[in-house]
């Protein structure tokens, strides 16, 4: 059985792309989206010893809180399920603990953003802590989530029909996502998502095209989106191999 | 990966498959219904209230092959796929 699959980008940033795969089934795709919110492992942060907490919130709040903050997870490889990373914190108030603030002893482990507040100090108090970042999977808490909004649609194809009546007032038809209109590739949003802008007094017919999905995938800054497309599909392969591995026993 | 066979005959197998969810599992009982001698495939979780039961258990029927070989055949399209898609992936990618 030889699979030919087709990919093919519609946007592509850093954090956020769209792309498109042609010849994949169903149960495939949705095991592909399935893999990138639960089993691509990050870093958070898990463990916060507090040296010093005068703040408002109690020392677990903030220990949830720094363990939302997104950190970069090194490339597949370099670290192990157990390894850990110290990352500390000393802000004293008046003014804001940002994630910024944390000072990491691993450049490959640092927040991914700079901006994220993590608790408003008052005049006179502080906050020092150190804190430990570990590997783990979406699946045993949302910290370790890579991917953040990851989603798939059908591709749909447009085929422009008759011209409406001359008496008739068009209606306003949605649609989300990516259609197909002559073989090229165009995002809805191109056209507020009403295909009546784009093709005035035209009657226009939508079909999903089988087989082809157009993935959205958006990452919290732990890796480039398409690092995480391919660790998923990582995951569910070395699961595989795992598994041909068992049988053969 | 564990395996417990918890039931087996020429062309029927029921097997256990530790640690799995359906991210993995439906994504193998559609590669084992590609197949052309898999008459049957089905998987079934159970929620964790039932009696003690939490993994997932994997059904197969077969017609003239052993099950555990379309198992296998299945394990080995599922690294196949992923590997294309990997690849049609990067490719789209350098492009």
């Amino acid at each position: 059985m030889t699979e030919a699959y087709d990919v093919e980008f519609v946007e592509r940033g850093d954090r956020n792309i769209r792309f498109l795969v042609r010849g994949v089934t169903p149960a495939f795709a949705n095991g592909i989206r399935r893999a990138m919110v639960a089993d691509v492992p990050t870093m958070a942060i898990d463990e916060v010893r507090f040296i010093e907490n005068s703040s408002v919130m109690f020392d677990e709040q903030l220990a949830l809180r720094l363990g939302l903050v997104p950190l970069t997870t090194p490339p597949e490889g370099e670290f192990a399920e157990d390894d850990v990373v110290t990352l500390s914190i000393d802000v004293e108030g008046p003014g804001t603990a940002y994630s910024g603030d944390l000072v990491t002893s691993d450049d490959l482990v640092r927040p991914a953003d700079e901006n994220v507040p993590i608790i408003k100090l008052k005049d006179g108090q502080r906050l020092e802590a150190e804190a430990d970042a570990v590997l783990d999977r979406g699946k045993d808490h949302a910290k370790h989530q890579g991917g953040v909004a990851v989603g798939y649609r059908h591709l749909q194809r447009v085929t422009v029909g008759e011209d409406i009546s001359e008496f008739e007032e068009q209606e306003a038809q949605i649609i989300r996502g990516v259609i197909e209109d002559d073989g090229e590739l165009v995002l809805t949003s191109e056209f507020d998502h009403d295909l009546s802008e784009r093709y005035p007094g035209k009657e226009v017919h939508v079909e999903d095209v089988p087989g082809a999905f157009v993935f959205h995938v958006e990452t919290d800054g732990s890796f480039d989106a398409t690092d995480l497309v391919t660790r998923a599909v990582d995951t569910i392969d070395s699961r595989a191999a795992d598994l041909e591995e068992a049988v053969q026993l | 990966m564990e395996l417990r066979v918890t039931e087996s005959s020429e062309n029927e197998l029921s097997i256990e498959i530790v640690g799995e969810d359906h991210t993995f599992m439906n994504v193998l009982k559609g590669a084992l219904l590609e197949h052309e001698d898999v008459t049957a495939a089905t998987y079934d979780m159970n929620p964790e209230q039932s009696g003690g039961q939490t993994e997932p258990i994997l059904t197969i029927k077969t017609d003239g092959v052993d099950p555990l070989d379309a198992l296998e055949d299945a394990a080995g399209d599922v690294r196949e796929k992923a590997g294309a898609f990997r690849d049609a992936f990067e490719a789209a990618k350098a492009a």
